[in-house]
């Protein structure tokens, strides 16, 4: 696997961590997994590999989503990280409402760059 | 917060709107009490509206027998079925699998129909399938957790008593509670719905009728007066009777929007003074309503064509109406928010109840009386609506007694008829004991009901014709 899509994956985690840390607040760490587990399953119908996300009560890692993009160096990583995040917020806005939603989201985006996510398009 | 809308007549306006979404409920009662029914007639109105149900069983009713008798309601569609209403067995997973695989089960189940709204009937029942308290504990709040995630809105339906609502851990969990109970009543068996707790959302608390009938359920809200004080416009405008002499009495007739009390003994002419004043109003092109608990409308139009009175074009025009409501059929819960409903839907502008003691008599517990009626009183003068309600006085000789449930303290004017003796005859006398806010007439004065109306004759000038 190139090193640019390392860096990639990596910043994805690292988001994906900070996303899992600030709706566990919330939510709690039960909760927070399951809503991973259900964004997980209903990406997979798109994308299998995202199937490889490990999360638990330590938090969430990609480790074994890295290893496995050794076989598909090819996979759109950017489009399934970013429809995983939208996805995510969507439902927790959904859940937890709109405004502590978007603190979230602005967050992510502060140290992140852009999320492209308004949960009040729905 | 979006809301759910039951479509249950009457609920969603208790719920203020309906219950939250994504909301976890519990629907409690003993068996018989309706819980099935209840959530049934629930899902069945959601999917006329695209919402799909997943209704996972228990042990708790065969499916076989709660799809037959589902199939007497009117709300019961098959068309839903295997579509937006989904029924599947989560009792034999427990019973062959084990509690553990019953959330994986229910996740399962989840995942393949996508539903908005989930529903365990039996859950009580799961209790069985878990050795301690502890662990069904553990279960409950992972099942609760699990199923927010999936945004749907719960229903555990189970047969919980009421002392066992604040005891068990399922409630705790649980953010609305509905309990649905019977209760024997003099004449009715009825059954009521109390909404015990609603997170999020303001509820109309307390006690509130419901029936089950071929179209499902419907709920007649408790009524109570308010908490706060009564505001209204105090309007000048008076509404006669059309007899001179009783205007004249009132010094124009009763002010708008006022409550009168007309308390007489029987046969003293309470109803024909009562419909009068309806009459008149119809004439003025005022829309009446006469809510009769005695007598029905034929005999109340042989009475009014007796008098001359031409009830019949009125009748026919639509400026008058009259409810019959039998005082043996007569359900103070159920009739007290109907009769609200019936002034609001006719634009009524007089209105009648004959009489008040009919009401009286199909309420056991005289405090529940005085507050429906107190609550309908708030509500007409709210809408400016002149009403009169006749009592019975059970003592025709004596004017002492207006009403046995001290109904004239919420009443704005009171008029008594009453008898007296003169020599070997029998008179009528009619008297003005109040006119709040008004002048009015002090004089008793006689009065005679003859083949041209009412008619007011000379003042009672003599003591002695009273005991």
């Amino acid at each position: 696997m190139c090193e640019l899509i390392e860096n990639q994956i990596e910043r994805y985690e690292t988001m994906l961590r900070e996303m899992w840390t600030e709706s566990a607040k919330y939510l709690g760490t039960f909760s927070v997994n399951l809503l991973v587990e259900r964004v997980v399953w209903e990406l997979s119908q798109e994308y299998k590999e995202i199937e490889l996300l490990q999360y638990g009560q330590d938090g969430i890692t990609c480790a074994g989503l890295a290893a496995g993009l050794n076989k598909n160096p090819d996979l759109p990583v950017d489009d399934m990280f970013v429809k995983f995040i939208i996805r995510y917020l969507e439902i927790l806005a959904r859940l937890l409402g709109h405004e502590k939603t978007e603190k979230i989201a602005k967050r992510l985006n502060e140290e992140f760059g852009r999320i492209p996510f308004d949960s009040k398009e729905e | 917060m979006d809301k759910l809308q039951t479509g249950i007549k009457n609920l969603d306006h208790i719920l203020d709107g309906g219950i939250p979404v994504y909301s976890l409920n519990i629907v409690s009662g003993s068996p018989g009490s309706g819980k099935t029914i209840f959530v049934q007639n629930i899902i069945f109105n959601t999917a006329r509206n695209g919402l799909k149900s997943l209704y996972l069983t228990t042990i708790s009713e065969s499916q076989f027998k709660m799809v037959r008798h589902l199939q007497e309601f009117e709300f019961f569609s098959d068309d839903f079925l295997g579509d937006k209403v989904v029924y599947e067995d989560l009792g034999t997973v427990l019973r062959k699998q084990g509690a553990d695989k019953g959330l994986e089960y229910l996740t399962q189940m989840i995942k393949k129909h996508l539903p908005d709204i989930v529903i365990i009937d039996s859950f009580k029942a799961i209790r069985d399938f878990f050795s301690d308290e502890k662990a069904f504990k553990a279960f409950v709040f992972d099942l609760a957790a699990a199923l927010s995630i999936w945004e749907v809105t719960v229903f555990l339906v189970g047969e919980y008593k009421e002392q066992e609502l604040t005891l068990l851990g399922e409630f705790a969990v649980a953010d609305g509670i509905f309990h649905l109970y019977g209760q024997e009543e003099k004449r009715f068996q009825k059954r009521y719905l109390r909404i015990l707790k609603m997170r999020g959302a303001n509820f109309e608390q307390g006690e509130h009728l419901f029936q089950i009938s071929h179209m499902g359920i419907e709920v007649y809200p408790r009524m109570r007066p308010e908490g706060e004080k009564l505001q209204y416009e105090v309007r000048s405008v008076r509404k006669g009777f059309g007899i001179t002499r009783l205007d004249e009495m009132l010094c124009g007739g009763l002010t708008e929007g006022t409550i009168t009390l007309i308390s007489g003994g029987t046969g003293t002419g309470k109803t024909a003074l009562a419909l009068k004043f309806l009459l008149e109003g119809a004439e003025k092109g005022e829309k009446g309503l006469f809510l009769s608990f005695e007598e029905p409308a034929a005999q109340l139009q042989v009475v009014a064509r007796h008098l001359g009175w031409e009830i019949d074009r009125y009748l026919a025009e639509g400026r008058l109406d009259i409810k019959f409501i039998s005082p043996i059929e007569l359900d103070v819960d159920k009739h007290a928010f109907e009769i609200l409903d019936m002034v609001r839907e006719k634009n009524v502008e007089r209105f009648v109840i004959d009489s008040i003691s009919s009401f009286e008599s199909s309420v056991s517990d005289i405090q529940k009386y005085k507050d429906y009626l107190w609550a309908i009183g708030q509500q007409l003068k709210r809408r400016h609506i002149t009403t009169i309600f006749t009592a019975l006085n059970e003592e025709p000789f004596s004017p002492i007694v207006v009403t046995k449930a001290q109904i004239s303290l919420m009443t704005d004017n009171i008029i008594i008829l009453r008898y007296v003796e003169d020599g070997s005859n029998i008179k009528k006398v009619l008297g003005i004991l109040k006119a709040r806010g008004s002048n009015h007439d002090k004089a008793l004065r006689e009065y005679e009901i003859a083949p041209d109306g009412i008619n007011i004759l000379g003042k009672l000038d003599r003591a002695d014709m009273l005991r």
